[in-house]
């Protein structure tokens, strides 16, 4: 379970990304997170793992808090949380194996991982993560070599490599087309449910948004602005999300 | 997730992958016993020798860069301010006799290949020249003092910034030469309008890194007579005294820190 | 021909600052040369005599190729400097490089440290290194070795410090991400991209080794500099030539060798 507590972010110059966010994600929930650029989802998503630090209020998971955490501590936090990303950040020179074996690097001890010698546990699991997403054979293939949603499926047999129980997907789908978009995002339900890992992606699109999320949250300009399920999300709802000023007494959270 | 060690198998690398690897454990051993046997094969001094020398020399040397022999810091300005302009001249013959000699080595402006292989090959000479040699020589044949020192610079320069012209005229965008031929244009317009424009900045760039490292070269000169810093140096690590080497070398390493800063500055507003 | 518009404005001159600028860069260099020419008391005819000079006692010297099989085991010398100390330089920059690069350091001041130490060893040619460690490590190979190990550390790792900086941030972020450490961070995500670029320049470090290693004999850093420096003080010019030579000729090979071997790494 994910909650945020009052989570504020203030960027260095001066910007605040997120002004007070309180939201509580059950464990195995399947959550798009939608909204324009610069509205705060990539920041949200981000302090989830720490890579973006809390500057007040926090974010706990399963009771520990993230923004506390040491450095051990954190480590041991990441890795048990999965992150996709729009640009699929794979090491390109490197083999789809190599990088999906980095998922493994937070459970092998540091010296293994330093060395590269994993067990034939982590090659195993490395091996199906890639089976489960449907690319086992590219296994030793460069990742520079792969289509574009190929690559993201690598990205995601990373993540899953991980063992994750929390997945986070930041616009894992912006630099692909669409029917591939629609290919990858079935395929992270579709895990995310056999496995029971809590899920948050951020998505620019409303019918994808609607098609996949067991729930949707919108944010606008650092806060929370829509909280409901896809049924709930109406056209309506998005033109408040997307532009309209709203006023405050028409908080739309949960409300009809 | 099951668990995934009895659903999978461990996969196996495909034979491309396998000869790559072993290729480069091959590698890495062939250069760590190359290295081994290097070791043990050069003559080497005695540990016992090493440490005595290190005593008795660099302790005063390194004492030397704590407490500088201040006493000899206007010889030390002066004579490394005659390396700085040594290097000022050397670097300015290079560039301007390297000028012409690149056009005619590039291989896509006058003549063509016609030129370009012999040209190349004159610059590619001098190059391979090793400039204290030519500092050697040039203080045999017209004596000590910067004179020798710069000559050797100016003509090594020419090799080095020769192939770097010609390599940045060959790059040129031979686009805006055809919009001036099209626009009626003869050969030297087409050469002072779309080449020098493009290949300048590039050149003057080039021709201070030279600066900089024929700065550092120049120090070096005057260890074998050809002016300079060295000249000074050179005597006092004869006769051992590591306190004034010491002062030397940080006037040295601060003028060399001063001109690669302000050389680079202005590098990266030409390029 | 058609004819002048009518109230044509005036091709505008070029804005007043860009010509004071231009004018004031020209002024300074001419001022700058005509300085160091009067400080060090050159004038072009030097030049020209200086020319005249060279060729004519470069005539004079026509090699002695029966000193030729005495300068295999002297060369051999050379290269085992060249080899070791490139060895040895590349393996203490890569620590040094990733410590200097902004993006794989964590804190300021070993940033700062790092990068300082690398300027000052940079601003040291070679053969200034070898004529200080030749009185201090006694004349033969090791200060060579050591010379060309200080060197090629600073070299190296101001050429991979750049390279570094500019790699993809994106690999590292996700690394990062799934609780790897700094230092895994760095094998998994930064050494694969920037792999190849430092072999070729490790290549390049070895060609200027072999150009430095065969003169800092000169100055007692062993190699067949040394042979040269005897040749010279015995003015044997015969067997100094076919040095030369042999230098010129082992100097071209490897510059080839290694300009073949980096068209391989692209």
């Amino acid at each position: 379970m994910i909650e945020f507590r009052d989570l504020e972010v203030t960027y260095p110059n001066g910007f605040k990304a997120l002004k007070g966010i309180d939201l509580t994600i059950p464990k195995g929930q399947f959550v798009v997170i939608v909204g324009l650029s610069g509205a705060g989802k990539s920041t949200l998503i981000r302090t989830v793992n720490h890579l973006v630090p809390p500057s007040n209020g926090d974010v706990v998971i399963d009771g520990r808090s993230v923004g506390d955490a040491k450095r051990g501590e954190l480590r041991r936090i990441r890795s048990k949380i999965g992150m996709i990303f729009q640009t699929f950040n794979l090491v390109k020179r490197s083999s789809v194996l190599r990088n999906v074996l980095a998922g493994r690097l937070g459970h092998v001890s540091p010296l293994r991982g330093l060395l590269g010698l994993f067990s034939k546990h982590d090659l195993a699991l490395a091996h199906e993560s890639l089976r489960r997403v449907g690319i086992a054979e590219k296994a030793w293939q460069r990742a520079d070599a792969l289509s574009g949603g190929q690559q993201q499926r690598v990205g995601i047999a990373r993540a899953l490599a991980q063992q994750p129980e929390v997945m986070l997907a930041d616009e894992p789908v912006a630099s692909l087309d669409p029917p591939t978009s629609h290919a990858v995002m079935s395929d992270l339900k579709r895990i995310s449910r056999e496995d029971g890992i809590t899920t948050l992606v951020n998505l620019h699109f409303i019918d994808m948004a609607r098609e996949y999320a067991d729930r949707i949250v919108g944010m606008r300009d650092g806060v929370v602005v829509f909280d409901g399920t896809p049924a709930e999300a109406t056209d309506q709802a998005f033109e408040d999300i997307y532009g309209r000023p709203i006023d405050v007494e028409k908080d739309l959270r949960g409300a009809a | 997730m099951p668990d995934a060690a009895t659903a999978s198998q461990v996969p196996t690398p495909p034979p491309r992958v396998r000869r790559a690897n072993a290729a480069r454990a091959g590698l890495v051993v062939t250069i760590l016993l190359l290295a081994v046997v290097t070791t043990i094969a050069l003559d080497l001094p005695s540990a016992e020798r090493v440490l005595r020398g290190l005593r008795n020399n660099a302790v005063p040397l390194l004492r030397g860069f704590v407490q500088p022999r201040w006493e000899i810091a206007p010889l030390a300005f002066s004579s490394m301010a005659e390396t700085f302009f040594m290097a000022v001249i050397g670097t300015t013959i290079g560039a301007i006799l390297a000028f012409p000699l690149s056009f005619l080595a590039a291989g896509n402006l006058l003549g063509g290949t016609r030129f370009a292989i012999p040209g190349k090959t004159v610059l590619v000479a001098i190059r391979t020249f090793p400039e204290i040699l030519l500092a050697i020589i040039f203080v045999a044949a017209t004596g000590p003092g910067p004179t020798a020192g710069i000559m050797a610079m100016g003509i090594h320069s020419i090799g080095f910034l020769g192939k770097i012209f010609a390599d940045v005229i060959e790059g040129i965008d031979p686009g805006p030469n055809e919009a001036i031929r099209a626009a009626g244009g003869g050969a030297l317009q087409v050469f002072v309008w779309s080449v020098i424009p493009q290949v300048l900045p590039e050149f003057a760039s080039n021709v201070l890194y030279r600066f900089e490292i024929n700065l550092r070269a120049a120090t070096v000169l005057g260890l074998v007579g050809a002016g300079g810093i060295g000249l000074p140096l050179i005597q006092r690590l004869q006769f051992r005294r590591w306190e004034e080497v010491s002062m030397l070398l940080l006037v040295i390493i601060a003028f060399v820190i001063v001109v690669d800063a302000l050389s680079g500055r202005i590098r990266r507003r030409l390029v | 021909m058609l004819p002048e518009p009518a109230g044509t404005p005036a091709i505008p001159e070029r804005p007043a600052g860009q010509r004071k600028v231009a004018a004031a860069t020209l002024a300074t260099f001419v001022a700058l040369f005509v300085v160091s020419a009067w400080q060090t008391g050159f004038s072009v005819g030097d030049l020209a005599t200086g020319t005249g000079d060279f060729f004519r006692f470069f005539g004079r010297m026509v090699p002695n190729w029966g000193y030729l099989p005495r300068v295999w085991g002297p060369i051999l010398e050379t290269l085992q400097i060249a080899y070791l100390g490139t060895l040895f330089g590349t393996a203490l920059a890569l620590p040094l490089l990733f410590l200097a690069s902004a993006n794989t350091t964590t804190d300021r001041v070993t940033l700062a440290v790092s990068r300082s130490v690398l300027t000052v060893l940079r601003s040291i040619p070679d053969l200034l290194y070898a004529a200080l460690l030749a009185p201090i490590l006694a004349i033969g190979p090791l200060p060579g070795v050591v010379a060309l190990t200080l060197f090629s550390l600073a070299v190296l790792a101001k050429l991979g410090s750049e390279t570094v900086e500019a790699a993809d941030p994106g690999p590292m972020e996700a690394v990062r991400a799934t609780g790897a450490g700094r230092n895994r961070v760095i094998v998994y995500a930064v050494v694969p991209q920037v792999a190849a670029t430092m072999t070729s320049y490790v290549l390049y470090v070895f060609e200027i080794n072999v150009r430095a290693s065969v003169i800092i004999g000169l100055v007692g850093a062993g190699g067949i500099g040394q042979d040269l420096l005897a040749r010279l003080n015995f003015f044997a010019y015969g067997d100094v030539s076919t040095i030369i030579v042999v230098i010129f000729v082992l100097v071209l090979a490897i510059d080839a060798l290694s300009v073949w071997a980096r068209s391989k790494l692209i």
